[in-house]
């Protein structure tokens, strides 16, 4: 069961967030203050901490400069009411893992805070991504499907790998906006799921199990056939 | 219309001119005066004189005038007096004047004659003559050049003054309204910048406190309070768009937590996968708005990089290339090499992906857009030319207003504030973006350079 340190001065908020992950079987630590927040996430081990950007006895960047400082390498979710695209750089560059802006809806959170936590495992590092039959060569960027080779266009194949990286996940639209293009804006809804439907033909054509799953309200799961 | 500073048409120019003129005409009319009295008053004396001694001579006997006049005239050092006699027929017997001038009278009376003179040139003589008793005339002259020489004199005083107080005026004039014109220029240059969004600039005062600074204090007053109320509007629209959100956000939370309990065949669902979808609507149109009010904050300008315009236009098409093929839309890219601005990437991806987004849904199925883009010598214009119904020219000034939207039946989605973030954007970047008049359908053109003054003016 994963352990999680929510460093969150809004009882609200925090109480969203420990709900949410509590749902999905993490087990939360809540904390008020930077200073207890920074003797937990240094006295104890955790497998993410949440972060809120603006706290009462300290700014949220000054706890990740100091955590990464000391050594505390956990991914931690920056969350903050500043929704500026700065903000948001300034929170990565401070050794932010993620950056969420409140208010935010709770699954976009825990798509998120999987993402996180997956991002410990070492499969990170392959160069053949590999779920039931579909293949992703990175390095010949090649993909195939059982026998059929696929022909992708770039943005479809950065699409396809960022699906597969995090095989067994659900990936907002947001997430997938973010990862993918690269860009924070809000596109409308339907640019991210016109790009995926003409992946999905590509990736699941008929006959062939479908690998990629539209997850209502929030967005997209690639997983292996049985699911 | 703004009134370019000309230095003819300055207060002070005309002010100095104005003055310079009264004071001209003033001198002139006293050197006249002085000139008409003088001259009067030489004539008077000449007069009297000649009158005085011509009684004086015709009381005297024949035989003793003749000495009484060689010893008088023998006295006249000035040599300005002169006198002739001559018998009844005409002849000259004594004196210094050998013939009359011609239409002589002898009414006893002076009169002014020219005579030509030695020199050459005519002097003008005053000469009375009178007949005495024996019918000899006796002709009784004085020398009226002093007068003239007076005449020529102020004459020439008028010139030289008249130069001497017109060519300085008019220098001075210019010299002295150099200084305001340069500071109403700055005035100008700094009021521009207020127009085109830099709230926070004040005009000019310099340390004289003259005419110009108070008014530009008083300006500056009313920028003050402006800044003020207009910061209060907007931060009462960022405080609602802000504190409706976190309430909206719990209700979209509740809503979605409903539409994972729900069933995939029960009725309920739509409905409520409905209400999420409304939701998110409303939560996107508050983050467009903050997002606005973002963009006016002017610091985001330290961060701008040079940006290849082609590479961003051509990252839009490739995120917005699958959306138009879905509506059998052609989206077409025509790009020439193109100079790179200074701007912040991330934005104008934004503003391009809008423009064409917004193209994209106006456009019916089976139509074009097509973004042209192409370097002009002030920097890169781009258009994003749709096949849709186009802009009534009533609404191309309006459509960058905040929810404004053409189609007032909402029957198309969006919200409106997709061309307010673009005109947010382009602002920031000191660029200009208008509604264009194609032949058909719709044009919008970002002209990637400053507005020239007038135009900005125009636009606010």
């Amino acid at each position: 069961m994963p352990r999680i340190l929510t460093i969150e001065d809004d009882a609200e908020t925090a109480q969203e967030i420990i709900a949410e992950l509590r749902g999905r079987g993490c087990a939360v630590d809540w904390v008020t203050t930077a200073r207890e927040g920074l003797i937990k996430a240094v006295g104890d081990s955790y497998d993410l901490i949440t972060l809120d950007r603006m706290l009462p006895d300290r700014d949220g960047l000054a706890v990740v400069t100091t955590m990464r400082e000391v050594g505390v390498h956990t991914p931690v979710l920056m969350i903050s009411a500043l929704s500026d695209v700065d903000e948001r750089v300034r929170g990565l560059r401070a050794g932010g893992d993620d950056y969420l802006t409140k208010p935010f809806a709770p699954d976009e959170m825990s798509a998120r805070v999987e993402v996180l936590l997956r991002r410990r495992s070492p499969a990170y590092h392959v160069t053949v991504l590999r779920v039931d039959d579909l293949e992703l060569d990175l390095i010949a960027r090649t993909a195939r499907r059982g026998e059929i080779t696929l022909e992708l266009l770039p943005t479809e194949f950065k699409l396809l790998e960022v699906m597969m990286r995090h095989s067994g996940q659900v990936l907002t639209r947001m997430m997938l906006f973010e990862t993918v293009w690269g860009f924070h804006f809000d596109p409308g809804t339907n640019v991210v799921n016109v790009h995926m439907s003409r992946l999905r033909k590509k990736v699941d054509p008929p006959g062939k199990t479908p690998l990629i799953r539209t997850v209502r309200g929030s967005g997209y799961i690639l997983e292996a056939g049985a699911c | 219309m703004l009134v370019r500073p000309n230095p003819w048409r300055s207060t002070t120019t005309r002010v100095v001119a104005s003055y310079g003129l009264f004071f001209v005409a003033w001198a002139l009319l006293l050197v006249l005066l002085i000139y008409w009295e003088v001259s009067n008053r030489l004539s008077d004396e000449a007069e009297h004189q000649l009158k005085e001694r011509a009684e004086y001579f015709a009381a005297m006997d024949p035989p003793l005038l003749r000495d009484r006049l060689q010893a008088m005239y023998d006295f006249d050092l000035l040599h300005i007096n002169a006198y002739g006699l001559f018998d009844a027929q005409g002849h000259a017997v004594a004196g210094h004047i050998v013939k009359p001038p011609q239409g002589l009278r002898l009414d006893g009376e002076s009169h002014l004659y020219k005579v030509p003179a030695d020199g050459g040139s005519p002097g003008s003589v005053r000469i009375l003559a009178v007949r005495l008793p024996d019918g000899e005339q006796l002709l009784l002259a004085r020398d009226a050049g002093l007068i003239d020489r007076i005449h020529e004199l102020i004459l020439r005083a008028v010139m030289w003054g008249l130069s001497l107080t017109i060519v300085p005026g008019i220098v001075c004039g210019i010299l002295l309204s150099v200084r305001p014109l340069r500071r109403i220029r700055e005035i100008q240059d700094c009021s521009d910048r207020i127009v085109a969004g830099s709230l926070d600039e004040r005009l000019p005062v310099s340390r004289r406190g003259d005419e110009l600074d108070m008014l530009a204090g008083i300006v500056n007053r009313m920028l003050d309070e402006m800044e003020r109320l207009m910061l209060e509007v907007k931060s009462v629209c960022d405080n609602i768009a802000h504190e409706l959100r976190t309430p909206l956000t719990h209700l979209r939370t509740a809503l979605y937590r409903i539409e994972q309990q729900t069933t995939a065949d029960d009725p309920r669902l739509a409905p409520i996968e409905r209400a999420v979808a409304e939701t998110d609507d409303l939560l996107a149109r508050f983050s467009a708005l903050l997002r606005i009010s973002e963009l006016q904050d002017e610091h985001r300008r330290a961060a701008f990089a040079p940006v290849d315009l082609a590479e961003v236009l051509e990252q839009v098409h490739g995120l917005y290339e699958p959306l138009a093929e879905e509506k059998s839309i052609r989206l077409q890219l025509e790009v020439t090499p193109l100079q790179p601005v200074r701007g912040d990437r991330l934005l104008l991806v934004e503003a391009f992906s809008n423009l064409v987004a917004n193209a994209i849904k106006f456009t019916p199925e089976g139509g074009q857009v097509t973004v042209r883009a192409a370097q002009e010598p002030a920097g890169p214009r781009i258009d994003v030319q749709d096949t849709g119904p186009g802009i009534a020219p009533e609404h191309r000034r309006i459509v960058f207003d905040r929810f404004y939207r053409i189609d007032r039946s909402h029957a198309s989605p969006g919200f409106g504030l997709g061309l307010s973030l673009v005109e947010a954007i382009v602002r920031l970047h000191n660029f200009q973006v208008e509604v264009g008049d194609p032949p058909a359908g719709a044009c919008l053109t970002v002209r990637c350079w400053p507005p020239s003054p007038a135009a900005a003016a125009a636009q606010a």
